[in-house]
């Protein structure tokens, strides 16, 4: 069972960067960079945000024979989300959803 | 004269594996990244769920991208980490926390029998050297239990090893810290039981890969159980019982119980099963050719964006096949086999004079 608790600093900081510019792909790596954490904590938040329906992912077009970059940005749900935690501001936060939200 | 051998020869077996699995390795293919962070991320992103397998594939293709020892090795280290904890791990949490349990609770009465009779500085060394190698059971265990069909295979075998050993030992306080005479020979419990493990696991599991996880789980669960028996055995015989020392004092004989106990049961009796396990596993699933045929650890999804996620075959890279050896491989061959030889050369020499 899922529980209901809001979210971390790192993790609110990851969805900012992420409503900077919700329509644009991410790589995980420019996350790490931009928000300034570890990479053991990106990935474990990304996990928990595409869980709750708040992350679109997809994988890079055309790699080559390299392997495929994995890209992230909010879906609109996340994008909600995103923005009502701007609205309530960081003294007040807002649970993550308890379950995986419906498409669109 | 038996057991020194085995022992001996353990150190070689483990040689003759790596030696195996080298000559067996095929170079990366040019343009393919295959250096220590890509291996060892590789090897972390292994051990996720199925449904986690495509944020594995996810971390390798950053990795990938990435320039820079450092920056990458930082990568590597901390998605390794990430992906060493990320849930769900399913049954295997269980099995884990009762590793860790186990292995906190010998710690502990250990340091406290240093602390309750005052032992001198080595015996604190000696107390380091034991939480190291009990961190490292715990480790090793845990991403061993997350591994598919080792967690029930992998414990019954280290509890069928640790009854044989004890066992031997007449199930008795005193035969944990002074051997007592066995009822069987030595060997069933060094040699037959482990290589039973090993046998039953890869024929259980399908595949020589699980067979020689479940061997060393066996091994370690084995171990870290013994070891808590013994440091039990310690605690509650103190100084007392056989075999009778006169001339020592209670601190010294303690200490070289304490000491006695982590060699046997960190480090010999663990080596010994592991490398017999290995061994029968290698050879079950050579003698039965469609067991040999291991499973790619890493379930590899690549899909473009706005497609489903079907997975493909591991890339070429992730599975090992023979090859040509380059020179410094050749090299490196050529070296390994001049030590296996020196050291089989001094087992035989060391056997046949003891």
């Amino acid at each position: 069972m899922q529980r209901n608790r809001p979210p971390s600093a790192q993790a609110i900081g990851v969805l900012r960067a992420l409503a900077a510019d919700p329509a644009r792909w991410r790589y995980g790596y420019d996350l790490v960079t931009e928000v300034h954490l570890k990479t053991g904590s990106l990935y474990p938040i990304l996990v928990r945000l595409a869980d709750r329906g708040l992350l679109e992912t997809s994988w890079e077009p055309d790699p080559g024979s390299r392997p495929p970059r994995h890209l992230y940005r909010l879906s609109p749900a996340g994008r909600e989300y995103a923005a009502a935690l701007a609205a309530a501001g960081t003294s007040r936060p807002v649970p993550l959803p308890r379950t995986r939200l419906s498409e669109g | 004269m038996a057991k020194q051998l085995v022992l001996m020869m353990c150190p070689v077996g483990i040689a003759v594996a790596l030696l195996w699995r080298y000559a067996r390795t095929v170079p990366a293919a040019p343009g393919v990244r295959d250096d220590v962070p890509v291996r060892l991320l590789r090897w972390a992103v292994g051990l996720l769920s199925a449904g986690r397998a495509e944020w594995g594939q996810a971390m390798l293709g950053e990795l990938d991208h990435l320039e820079g020892r450092g920056q990458r090795w930082r990568f590597a280290v901390g998605c390794a980490g990430a992906a060493l904890l990320l849930p769900p791990w399913g049954r295997a949490a269980a099995a884990v926390w009762a590793m860790a349990a186990l292995a906190a609770v010998a710690a502990d009465l250990d340091a406290s029998l240093v602390v309750r009779y005052r032992l001198g500085a080595g015996d604190w060394v000696f107390g380091v050297i034991m939480l190291v190698f009990v961190a490292s059971f715990a480790l090793a265990a845990a991403t061993l239990l997350r591994r598919p069909g080792v967690v029930v295979p992998g414990l019954a075998g280290g509890l069928l090893v640790a009854l044989a050993w004890l066992a031997m030992r007449g199930f008795t306080f005193y035969g944990a810290i002074a051997p007592m005479t066995a009822p069987f020979t030595p060997l069933v419990a060094m040699v037959a039981v482990p290589a039973l493990v090993g046998v039953v696991g890869t024929l259980r599991a399908g595949t020589a890969a699980a067979g020689r996880r479940i061997a060393r789980l066996a091994a370690i669960s084995a171990g870290l159980a013994l070891y808590l028996y013994g440091v039990i055995a310690v605690v509650f015989l103190g100084a007392t019982g056989p075999p009778a020392d006169p001339g020592s004092t209670v601190g010294y004989i303690v200490s070289d119980r304490l000491s006695g106990n982590m060699i046997a049961n960190l480090v010999a009796i663990p080596l010994v099963t592991a490398t017999i396990g290995w061994a029968a596993a290698a050879a079950t699933a050579r003698l039965r050719p469609r067991l040999a045929a291991e499973v790619a650890s890493v379930p590899v999804t690549a899909s473009g964006p706005g497609t489903g996620l079907d997975p493909v075959p591991a890339p070429p890279e992730a599975v090992s096949a023979v090859g040509a050896p380059s020179w410094p491989r050749t090299a490196w061959l050529l070296l390994l086999c001049a030590a296996v030889a020196a050291a089989v050369f001094l087992a035989a020499v060391s056997g046949l004079r003891g």
